[in-house]
């Protein structure tokens, strides 16, 4: 059981077609400087012994000077100390829009099981989720849409709601065909009539 | 059931539901025996076919039947054995009966895994298994089949009544819930088809009685209280099968057990065992009731009405609160308030007094008679815009008789469109619950009781369509 490094877990998220934001490792704060292009970025603290990164203090968000970059990266590491070993990971900043949560966990009695919630902060506080078991149908997907209270918060539109279902019958194929016993895509971006994966975390 | 890593396609249980002949091992003259209240219920409920008391002390008769001191005098002749002796024993007499040809037994007697002795249930697994015979328990009540009046419970008829004769069966793991709901369907308008409580579901489990329920052609509800399931993966893909053959309600006791403590992301967090048995439960299309009173509700609509086109809800009344309560009630549930089509409000505007407002919720007045429910009801089984109807008739109101109670039996048996009935009040009014219930016309109490149950119905019938 461990955590799959970030960079394998967004190539396994492209070969399944799931959009996720454009990232990189930094090994230095000018490789983060060249990878934002003066367009704003998020830095990220990666290490295996920090499962909440933003409840410890390892993100930092919305960076597009050199400086303010610059400034990050060093911050960042510094905190980053007590969790080493750890890598910084430089993502496209986007934009604002609604958090949701996608996930997979193998159930003792069921087998593996995938979710959808409203997601970012709002996860724990209001637990708004539908469950499946896993491989899920088209009509399973919609159904779990539909069973949300949040859904038209979720899926406001016919193309969001679309969007949200293929993405989910996408990651239920991921989830079957690879060996994963946890997987959270939290927050998932639903933004500008599309979606992006902001956050993964894949465990084997 | 399995046998060895060979999987049975189903377990065969018509030798235990409907037998020709039982053994009752462990029968007795004392009257404090479980045993002889077994012998004395077959003999009361009327039981056809024969009855072979067994005991190994015998000394000939037992309640005037010829007894036997072992199953093995009896060869080839018994269909089921019902086991109500001490624990220790029962796997003897089990591999007795597997040696006579019994055809299935019910273990009625406890003292098994649920006490600890978990190597006695393998015990008794493992006969089980050598002769390939499908054992009901142990620890439980059993099962009651009322066609063939077959009934091992061994609770006295005059403590628990007995239902009548219908198309909801009823499954539970628990005998305590099973003889309490067995009880109160005895007092619904439905009747029963099959009982079955299963115990410790050692050989046969929740799949087999799944799966023998979905395929028996008397059983046309399936209504189940289970606290777990032994083979989850088959649990699934039967309850994926069931559904598509009849609507199956469910409780499930234990569902406050919090999520993993110890979990490594947030979806290992939120989604616990009592969250993934819902998230099936749901998925495969059960109607999940959250207390037994739901369980009975729910029944009762599957068992008369026929499946919905969509979740427009017509609300017609004798009384103008209780019509707004219904309207209430029926948006809290998901569903939603019909709107009149143009031809139907032009025909009711015609018929209609002028002091009803022709809109939904439909009021028309206190001084409705079984003529105006009867011209309502035709206007709304005809409009297109309408998927299903509450009916609320107030027995105390001035216009309402027993003549109302004939008209909405007459329009919820004949009409292709769901109804269901809100009855509220005394004497007065239980007779003619009564009355509409036994001609198979769901009533409820509550607003929320019918709301719920049409929700219910609305939701399999929607399932239903869209796998």
């Amino acid at each position: 059981m461990g955590l799959i490094d970030y960079a394998d877990a967004y190539r396994m998220l492209q070969r399944y077609g799931i959009r996720s934001v454009e990232s990189r490792y930094v090994p230095n704060a000018k490789e983060a400087v060249s990878f934002s292009k003066g367009k704003p970025i998020v830095l990220k603290a990666i290490s295996q012994k920090a499962l909440h990164k933003s409840r410890s203090g390892l993100v930092a968000l919305n960076l597009s000077s050199d400086k303010e970059i610059t400034q990050s990266y060093n911050q960042l590491t510094r905190k980053a100390q007590q969790f080493r070993p750890y890598k910084i990971l430089a993502q496209r900043m986007v934009s604002r829009g609604t958090e949701i949560i996608i996930g997979g966990k193998i159930d003792s009695q069921f087998g593996k099981m995938i979710l959808l919630g409203l997601g970012g902060i709002y996860v724990e506080t209001f637990k708004d989720f539908a469950l499946r078991l896993c491989p899920i149908t088209k009509y399973d997907a919609e159904s779990m849409l539909r069973q949300l209270k949040s859904s038209a918060i979720v899926a406001p539109d016919k193309q969001t709601a679309s969007h949200i279902t293929e993405l989910l019958l996408k990651t239920s194929r991921m989830f079957m065909e690879n060996e994963i016993t946890e997987l959270d895509l939290n927050p998932v971006l639903i933004h500008d009539g599309t979606y992006d994966a902001v956050d993964l975390r894949i465990i084997k | 059931m399995k046998k060895g890593n060979q999987k049975i396609k189903y377990a065969d249980l018509r030798h235990i539901m409907s037998p020709k002949s039982v053994a009752i091992i462990g029968a007795s003259e004392n009257p404090d025996k479980i045993g002889h209240v077994i012998l004395q219920n077959y003999v009361d409920s009327g039981f056809a076919g024969k009855i072979y008391p067994i005991n190994i002390n015998t000394t000939g008769k037992i309640l005037s039947f010829k007894a036997y001191k072992s199953v093995l005098e009896l060869k080839g002749k018994v269909d089921l054995a019902v086991i109500a002796i001490p624990a220790q024993v029962v796997p003897q007499a089990l591999d007795e009966c597997g040696r006579a040809g019994v055809k299935g037994a019910v273990v009625v007697s406890g003292g098994f895994a649920e006490v600890g002795e978990v190597k006695l249930e393998e015990d008794l697994i493992r006969v089980a298994n050598k002769y390939s015979m499908p054992v009901i328990g142990p620890n439980c009540l059993g099962v009651m089949d009322l066609r063939s009046r077959n009934d091992t419970l061994f609770l006295p008829t005059f403590k628990i009544d007995r239902p009548k004769i219908g198309g909801v069966s009823f499954a539970s793991q628990s005998g305590a819930v099973g003889s309490t709901v067995l009880d109160l369907i005895s007092n619904e308008g439905f009747g029963l088809a099959r009982f079955i409580s299963y115990g410790n579901a050692s050989v046969v489990d929740e799949v087999d009685v799944l799966e023998y329920l979905a395929h028996d052609k008397e059983t046309k509800v399936i209504v189940f209280y289970i606290e777990g399931v032994k083979r989850g993966k088959e649990f699934a893909e039967t309850a994926k099968k069931t559904t598509k053959l009849k609507p199956v309600v469910i409780i499930k006791g234990g569902v406050t057990s919090a999520g993993s403590q110890a979990a490594h992301s947030h979806t290992a967090a939120l989604a616990g065992s009592a969250e993934a048995y819902e998230a099936i439960f749901r998925q495969f299309g059960f109607a999940i009731a959250t207390d037994i009173k739901d369980l009975l509700n729910f029944a009762k609509i599957f068992d008369t009405q026929p499946p919905a086109t969509g979740n427009r809800i017509a609300i017609i009344t004798n009384g103008g609160g209780t019509g707004v309560l219904a309207t209430d009630a029926v948006c809290q549930n998901g569903l939603v308030v019909a709107k009149l089509s143009k031809e139907s409000e032009q025909s009711l505007r015609k018929s209609m007094p002028p002091i009803v407002n022709i809109r939904m919720p439909l009021d028309m007045a206190g001084d409705a008679d079984d003529k105006r429910f009867s011209t309502v009801l035709e206007v709304i089984e005809n409009d297109p815009n309408i998927d299903a109807i509450i009916a609320v008739a107030l027995f105390q109101t001035p216009g309402a008789d027993s003549r109302v109670a004939a008209t909405l039996i007459h329009y919820a048996t004949h009409m292709s469109k769901p109804m269901v009935v809100i009855s509220m009040g005394g004497s007065y009014t239980k007779m003619h619950k009564e009355m509409m219930e036994s001609a198979g016309v769901p009533v409820y109490d509550s607003p929320g009781d019918a709301a719920r149950s049409l929700a219910a119905l609305i939701n399999y019938s929607r399932y239903k369509k869209g796998i």
